[in-house]
C-alpha cells in the first residue's frame, strides 16, 4: 500500500511554525516567570534605543503616551533604516568578512551579555544553587559554541537552529521590558517599515537581496534556515506549498524546473570561484567538516559543498521536486548597533536558489515573540489569540511566498494580525469568556 | 502544589487531547496545519459572537433565560460555521484529489478524511478547552484556590477542568461524525451533531442553580460518552464496508 499524500504535505511550513512557535512559548514562560518576580520595579529605569525620546510613565494621559510612542517608534525605524543603509553599503563594497565578524561579535555580545543577565535573573528567581565559577564557565561556553555556530557550516545545522532561536528569545525577552504603548506602536511601524523596506523599489532591504542574489552568496545575516535536519527520501515534498494554494504551481512547472537546474550549475561552477576566492583556505578542504576554528572562508566552501552534495541528491532522485528551491526564501536579518542597548534592522531577502528551504530572518522571530510576550503581560487568553493571530499570518506569508517566488516581509500580515487580535480579544472576548464561564457556561 | 495543581488542571482539560495530537496529528505536518487553521476558525467565531453580545454583558440579571438566548445563538452560529468549515473541507479534498493524481500516487484513503475531520474536530475542541478553561487557570498557578457559591462543593478550577474536557470529547468526535454525515448524505448523523452540541450547551445552564452541578456535570458526561460511541460505532461501520467492498472488488 502506498504512502498516502498526506504524510509529507506541509513539511515546509511546519518546519517554520514549529521554531517560531517554541520560540514564542519560551519567551511567554520567560516573561510569566520573571515578570512576577521583578514586577514594576525596574521597568521604568532602562533606556534603549527604541525609548530614547520618550519615557512612559503610567501617570502620563492617553495622548501624551500617544505621542511619545509615536516619536519613539519614529527614532527607532529611523535608526533601523540608517543601520541598513550602512550594510548594504558595506556589502556593496564586498565587506563581507567584516560584516560576518560583526554578526559574531553581536552574537557574542547578545547571548553573553544580554543572555547573561537573563540566565542570572532566571537563576535568582528560581534560587538555584550554583557558584559563580561554574555559572561564568557554563555561560562562556555557551556563548563561544553559538559564536561558533552562527555562520560556520561545520556545525550541526540542528544547533544552529537552536541557537538561532535562542537568540530570539534573548532579544525578545529584552524587548518586553518596553513600555506598553511604545511596544505597540514600535511594533506596527515596523510591520510597516519591513513592507516598504523589501517591496518599495529602493528599500534597502530590497537591495540587499537583489545585491546577494546577484553574487549567489549568502547573506551576513542571522537568518533561521528551515532546512531539513534529517533528509528525507524523494517523496512529493517539492510542490507541497505550491499545492496548498490550488495547484497554482501547475503551470509555472516546467519553468521552474529549468531555473532551479539553472541554479544548480550555478552554484556548480561556484565553487570553482569561491575555491579560488578563498584560496588561502583551499588546502584544508578535506578536512574541513567539522572543523570549528571557522574562518570565514572555510565555512563559505563548506556552504557550496553541502549545497552541491544536495543538489546531487536532489537531481537524481525526482524529477518532480522544484518549487521548494524555487521558493524565495525569505530571510530576515538582524543586526545590533555596537554599545548601545540594540538596534535592529531586519532583512528579508531572497537569494533564489542558493539553498533549499524557507529562510525566515531572526528579526521575525524577534517581534512575533515581543507581540506574544506583551500579551502574555495581559492574559494567557490574550496570548493564545496572538499566537494564533501570528502564526496564521505567517502562513498566509508563506502561502503568498509559493505565490509570488520572491522576498516577502514576515512582519506586516503577522503582526497585523496579531496587533488586531489583541485589541479584539482584550476589548470583546475577554468579558464574554470570563462573565460566560464564571458562571460554569460553556458551550 | 500550587504550580503542580494548575497543570493538573490543565492536564484534565487537555490531557486526553494532546495525547491525541501527540499520537496521531504530530507526525502529519498537514495535520498540524488543520488544527491550527480550525482553531483560529474557532476563535474568530468567538469573537464574533462576543462582539455581537458585547453590548449586553455583563448580565446583571439572575434570570436564566439570557443566558440560555445568549447560548442558543452562539451555539446556531457556530453550527453554521461548521457547515463553512465543510464546504471549504470538500473544497480542499477535491484539490487534495487533483494533486494526488498528478503525482501519481493514491487519493485520500477514508482513513486519510476521517483524520483530517478528527484533526477539524481536535481544533475546535482544543479552542473551547482553551479560551473556556486554559485562560482562566492563571490564578490557580498561584496559592489557594476559588469556590462559586452555587457549586461549592468543588473547587471552581477543578469544575472547569471537567467540563472543558467534556466539551473537548464532544467536539473532537462530533466533527468526525458531522464530516462523515455530510458525505455520506446521512441526515441522522447531520442532525445528531447540533441536537448534541445543543442539548449539551444546555445542560450547563443546570449549573447556574444553587448545587446544579453535581447533576449537570454528570449529564454532560453522558452526553460526551454518547458522542464518543456514536463516532466509534461510525467509523468501525465504515471501516468494515470499505474492507469489505476491497476484498468483494
Amino acid at each position: 500500500m502506498d504512502s498516502s499524500i498526506l504524510d509529507s504535505l506541509g513539511v515546509e511550513i511546519i518546519g517554520v511554525m514549529s521554531p517560531v512557535s517554541v520560540c514564542m512559548l519560551l519567551v511567554v514562560l520567560l516573561v510569566y516567570s520573571l515578570s512576577s518576580a521583578t514586577s514594576s520595579a525596574a521597568s521604568g529605569t532602562i533606556r534603549t534605543a527604541a525609548n530614547l525620546v520618550y519615557l512612559e510613565s503610567p501617570s502620563d494621559s492617553a495622548t501624551q503616551k500617544l505621542e511619545g510612542a509615536l516619536l519613539n517608534a519614529l527614532v527607532f525605524i529611523v535608526l533601523i533604516s540608517i543601520v541598513t543603509f550602512v550594510l548594504v553599503l558595506l556589502y556593496y563594497y564586498n565587506f563581507t568578512n567584516f560584516l560576518k565578524n560583526y554578526m559574531r561579535f553581536s552574537a557574542f555580545f547578545v547571548l553573553g551579555t544580554m543572555g547573561g543577565s537573563i540566565f542570572l535573573s532566571v537563576i535568582q528567581h528560581f534560587s538555584v544553587p550554583i557558584d559563580s565559577i561554574t555559572c561564568f564557565l557554563l555561560l562562556f561556553n555557551f556563548t563561544v559554541v553559538g559564536v561558533l555556530s552562527v555562520f560556520s557550516n561545520g556545525v550541526p545545522i540542528f544547533v544552529r537552529q537552536a541557537y538561532m532561536v535562542v537568540l530570539g528569545i534573548i532579544v525578545a525577552a529584552w524587548f518586553t521590558k518596553l513600555p506598553e504603548w511604545t511596544t505597540w506602536v514600535l511594533l506596527v511601524a515596523l510591520a510597516v517599515y519591513d513592507l516598504v523596506a523589501v517591496l518599495a523599489p529602493g528599500g534597502p532591504l530590497k537591495l540587499l537581496v537583489e545585491l546577494a542574489s546577484s553574487r549567489d552568496e549568502e547573506l551576513p545575516a542571522l537568518v533561521y534556515e528551515a532546512r531539513p535536519v534529517v533528509s528525507r527520501g524523494p517523496g512529493t515534498r517539492g510542490s507541497n506549498l505550491g499545492l496548498l494554494v490550488g495547484g497554482v504551481s501547475e503551470a509555472g512547472n516546467v519553468e521552474l524546473q529549468a531555473v532551479s537546474q539553472d541554479n544548480r550549475n550555478k552554484s556548480d561552477e561556484e565553487v570553482g570561484n569561491l575555491a579560488n576566492e578563498e584560496g588561502e583556505t583551499s588546502p584544508l578542504m578535506p578536512n574541513l567538516r567539522g572543523r570549528p576554528t571557522s574562518s570565514s572562508g572555510s565555512s563559505e566552501y563548506s556552504v557550496v559543498d553541502v549545497r552541491l552534495d544536495r543538489g546531487a541528491q536532489f537531481g537524481n532522485g525526482e524529477s518532480e521536486i522544484v518549487v521548494d528551491e524555487e521558493m524565495s526564501p525569505l530571510v530576515d536579518m538582524l543586526e545590533f548597533g555596537g554599545d548601545r542597548e540594540q538596534t535592529r534592522g531586519e532583512i528579508p531577502e531572497a537569494s533564489t536558489g542558493t539553498s533549499r528551504g524557507i529562510k525566515l530572518g531572526l528579526g521575525d522571530f524577534v517581534f512575533y515573540s515581543v507581540l506574544v510576550g506583551r500579551a502574555a503581560m495581559y492574559d494567557l487568553m490574550t496570548v493564545y489569540a496572538c499566537y494564533l493571530a501570528i502564526i496564521s499570518g505567517l502562513g498566509c506569508t508563506l502561502i503568498l511566498l509559493s505565490v509570488c517566488h520572491r522576498a516577502l516581509p514576515a512582519l506586516p500580515i503577522s503582526i497585523t494580525l496579531g496587533v488586531v487580535f489583541y485589541f479584539l480579544t482584550r476589548l470583546l472576548m475577554e468579558p464574554f469568556v470570563v462573565g460566560t464561564s464564571s458562571n460554569l457556561m460553556m458551550f | 502544589m500550587t504550580v503542580t495543581a494548575g497543570i493538573g488542571y490543565a492536564l484534565i482539560a487537555l490531557g486526553p487531547s494532546l495525547s491525541l495530537f501527540v499520537s496521531v496529528i504530530s507526525k502529519k505536518p498537514f495535520l498540524i496545519l488543520t488544527v491550527l487553521s480550525s482553531t483560529l476558525l474557532w476563535l474568530i467565531s468567538l469573537i464574533v459572537l462576543s462582539g455581537v453580545w458585547r453590548a449586553f454583558l455583563p448580565l446583571k440579571t439572575t434570570a436564566w433565560w439570557p443566558y440560555a438566548i445568549l447560548i442558543i445563538t452562539s451555539i446556531g452560529f457556530q453550527e453554521g460555521l461548521r457547515f463553512l468549515f465543510w464546504k471549504v473541507y470538500k473544497r480542499l479534498e477535491d484539490i487534495l484529489d487533483a494533486f494526488a493524481d498528478r503525482v501519481s500516487k493514491p487519493r485520500l484513503f477514508l482513513t486519510d478524511k476521517m483524520q483530517i475531520a478528527l484533526a477539524g474536530g481536535l481544533g475546535h475542541g482544543s479552542a473551547h478547552a482553551v479560551f473556556f478553561c486554559l485562560s482562566l487557570l492563571t490564578p490557580a498557578f498561584g496559592r489557594a484556590t476559588f469556590f462559586v457559591d452555587r457549586c461549592s462543593q468543588i473547587p471552581f478550577f477543578l469544575i472547569s477542568a471537567l467540563i472543558a474536557l467534556a466539551f473537548v470529547t464532544i467536539h473532537t468526535f462530533s466533527m468526525v461524525i458531522a464530516f462523515n454525515g455530510y458525505a455520506e448524505g446521512n441526515k441522522v448523523d447531520q442532525l445528531f451533531v447540533p441536537v448534541v452540541h445543543m442539548v449539551a450547551g444546555m445542560v450547563t445552564l443546570i449549573n447556574l442553580a444553587s448545587g446544579g452541578c453535581v447533576i449537570g456535570i454528570p449529564l454532560l458526561y453522558f452526553l460526551a460518552v454518547l458522542t464518543l460511541m456514536h463516532c466509534g460505532k461510525m467509523v468501525w461501520r465504515r471501516l468494515t464496508e470499505t474492507q469489505s467492498r476491497e476484498r468483494s472488488s
